[in-house]
């Protein structure tokens, strides 16, 4: 279902929502860990952009444009590729 | 018409997406609460009308993220729905609401529904928002993909009010199907499917602009600035409580004094009368004067909260929090707690985690309460001499409050600390709503609702307890006429010298003990006491210079010996002991409902009083040993 533009995977490095850089949009490519069912409960699933604005204990990022707080465990487990250079 | 005849309505939808309002809408505010055996979370229930003048009942499930999980709001919700409550049984529509400025999120708990089975119509609400942030709405291909009808409306402004009444007309819809559901991972599908649905019917325009709130987030969450703003508004909410208040509680206590006129001219002289003017007017009056400062405390609350700083805060204090074993979420209870500790505890169903949420409940009652302050300005005066008010005084004021929260957060400590982890995991997640002008009618609305289960426990816990104190201190009566022997021949007299050799460790005689005692099932209760015990009159429409005739009495007793009673000792003692005593029945009953336990609130109950009373015994006995 996902398309992929080739543009998005020349950036193709996978990390985790925890390590993308501040400012920068964020492509989830799946969900890996014990807290999934919170996450997508949330709005945080595969495909979505997420964008982040800060770093920290808790992050803080938009995702469908809604401002969400989550803790760096939850962010941990979203992986996905950033989409542009900060 | 019985319940089962009428048909039922149910509305379902996350929590803010609306749904109390379009719930006013549809019933004209004749909604009440119903409860629901087992369950800590309450219903409503009202009626309405179709355009054909047919009466439906309309129930407000709890607001939800999705229906499968275990917080007791989703499990009451979903069996709500799945028709599994006998109060409500199986219901006949189901209406959903969604905020159509996040449909991304809100379809996911759309689609739970219409899993259900039943009949749904689905209500897009806050479509003002949707538009306002160009989102371009197609209900009809929206309609068309979900098999269910679609009705906008702005339920704020009524708009589309009409129109939905037209659709739960009947023929009701029929159910549709959830061909998703049958998918190998539910959740993922429902997922996939509300995105696709979004890109079809709400598709936004290209966002991540910097917006209002982002600027404003960028100062108030900044890890410097922020605490600077959080600080200042703390401080500026604490500071209005007590310097504004003062206002309103003369008026409460000059209406107080007119009263007591009025009844003393109306009424022969008496028991009777004199029931209604000390044991009554005096009793429920010394609570009504506080409740401005809870008012005002809720008035500020409400508004960081429908202004969208409240989750601002709540980001700010989860590190520090943290430590304590606590998160964020625990920060709008507790600050609630300092104005009463029963919406405080209420406040923690927003808590994820049950054994955090189980914490908060438990230390809330240290969070020093509104209730505490007429002790407190009784008190203090007496430890530095001299009247009420200055700087000085302020500060020992502070310094009760900090002391309180301090031992709050190093119980909640230990207490997370054995409590363990949860079951399941839960960590930390906060919904940062974009920053909106305070909504009015949401604050006066929440802030009529804290007044007026105030003034209920002021008619009837406290004017419950005032007579009681009343006919204690009357009865029996003596043959004298000297008020000082009438006192001692009652029946508090002789409680008086009963329990004299219990507290006299702590440094109180009989009677401060007895107005100790007289304080369990409700705090504030202890001044009326004192005045009681140590007879002095209450000076009609002056609560201070009453206290202070109060305090020059006290300062003049003596033991058998001859030194001073109250010395700074006993009052601190004094103090000591109501900052940790949890002497508030309602509080424990709040306590055992929300825990879901008598032996949460019992425990509770006997730590709290055993650590004040202990507290007190040791600042009283090593004072005496130095020599205090
Ligand atoms: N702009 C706008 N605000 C709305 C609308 N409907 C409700 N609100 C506001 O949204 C807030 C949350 O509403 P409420 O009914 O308490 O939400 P609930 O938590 O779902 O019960 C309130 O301040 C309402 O005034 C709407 O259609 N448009």
């Amino acid at each position: 279902m996902a398309h992929v533009s080739a543009a998005e995977l020349e950036t193709d490095s996978l990390q985790t929502l925890a390590q993308a850089t501040v400012g920068c949009d964020f492509r989830i490519r799946f969900l890996e860990g014990p807290a999934c069912e919170q996450l997508r409960r949330l709005g945080f699933c595969e495909t979505l952009r997420v964008r982040k604005l800060s770093h920290g204990r808790n992050l803080i990022c938009t995702v469908c444009g809604t401002r969400m707080a989550l803790s760096r465990e939850l962010a941990q487990q979203v992986k996905g590729t950033p989409l542009t250079a900060a | 018409m019985t319940a089962r005849e009428m048909e039922t309505v149910v509305l379902a939808g996350n929590p803010n997406v609306g749904k109390t309002t379009l719930f006013n809408a549809l019933t004209g505010k004749t909604g009440k609460v119903a409860n629901v055996a087992g369950a800590t979370v309450d219903l409503k229930t009202g009626e309405t009308f179709t355009p054909h003048g047919q009466k439906l009942r309309i129930v407000d499930l709890p607001g939800c993220l999705s229906l499968n999980g275990e917080a007791p709001d989703q499990q009451l919700a979903r069996r709500a729905l799945l028709g599994e409550l006998e109060e409500l049984g199986k219901p006949d529509l189901a209406l959903c609401v969604l905020d159509a400025s996040n449909l991304e999120r809100n379809l996911m708990l759309a689609l739970e529904v219409i899993e259900a089975g039943l009949p749904v119509i689905v209500v897009l609400n806050m479509i003002d928002v949707a538009e306002a942030s160009g989102i371009r709405l197609d209900p009809v291909v929206l309609s068309e993909e979900l098999g269910v009808p679609i009705v906008p409306v702005q339920a704020n402004k009524q708009h589309g009010i009409v129109e939905l009444k037209q659709a739960i007309r009947h023929p009701l819809p029929p159910a549709s199907g959830a061909p998703w559901a049958s998918a190998e991972h539910p959740v993922e599908a429902r997922q996939q499917l509300a995105l696709e649905l979004c890109e079809l019917a709400a598709r936004r325009p290209d966002s991540h602009q910097s917006t209002l709130s982002d600027k404003l987030d960028a100062q108030l969450i900044h890890p410097v600035l922020g605490w600077v703003y959080l600080i200042a508004i703390m401080f500026a909410v604490f500071w209005s409580i007590f310097s504004f208040a003062a206002i309103p509680m003369g008026w409460v206590e000059a209406g107080q004094g007119w009263l007591e006129g009025l009844v003393a001219g109306a009424m022969p002289e008496g028991d009777f009368r004199d029931l209604i003017i000390s044991g009554i007017i005096g009793g429920v009056g010394s609570v009504v004067v506080f409740l401005p400062q809870i008012l005002i405390l809720f008035f500020f609350i409400g508004l960081l909260e429908s202004s969208g700083y409240m989750a601002r805060a709540a980001f700010m204090m989860d590190g520090l929090m943290s430590k304590v074993g606590l998160s964020g979420k625990a920060f709008l209870p507790l600050l609630s707690s300092y104005a009463c500790a029963i919406p405080g505890i209420m406040a923690t169903r927003s808590i994820d985690s049950a054994k955090e949420r189980l914490t908060t409940i438990f230390v809330a009652p240290w969070m020093s309460c509104t209730a505490r302050l007429p002790v407190y300005f009784l008190l203090i005066p007496m430890l530095l001499g001299g009247s009420e008010g200055g700087l000085t005084q302020a500060l020992v004021l502070l310094a009760i409050y900090v002391f309180g929260t301090l031992s709050a957060f190093v119980v909640a400590r230990v207490l997370r600390g054995r409590l363990g982890e949860d079951a399941q995991p839960r960590h930390f997640t906060l919904e940062l709503p974009p920053y909106r002008a305070p909504q009015w009618g949401y604050v006066f609305r929440h802030l009529a609702d804290r007044g007026w289960s105030f003034l209920r426990k002021a008619g009837t816990v406290i004017m419950g307890i005032s007579i009681v104190l009343w006919a204690l201190s009357t009865y029996p009566k003596s043959d004298s006429d000297d008020p000082a022997e009438m006192l001692q021949h009652s029946l508090m007299g002789r409680i008086s010298s009963t329990v004299e050799p219990v507290v006299r460790p702590l440094g109180f005689d009989g009677r401060t003990g007895t107005a100790v005692l007289t304080s369990f099932a409700a705090r504030e209760v202890f001044n009326a006491s004192m005045f009681q015990l140590f007879r002095v009159e209450e000076i009609e429409e002056d609560e201070t210079a009453s206290r202070d005739r109060l305090r020059q009495r006290l300062a003049e007793e003596t033991w058998e010996d001859g030194t001073a009673m109250f010395r700074p000792l006993t009052v601190i003692s004094l103090l000591i002991f109501y900052i940790y005593a949890l002497q508030c029945l309602p509080t424990s009953a709040v306590t055992a409902r929300e825990s879901g336990s008598w032996k949460w609130a019992a425990g509770q109950f006997v730590f709290m009083t055993g650590v004040a009373a202990l507290g007190s015994l040791l600042v009283y006995q090593v004072g005496s040993l130095l020599g205090f």
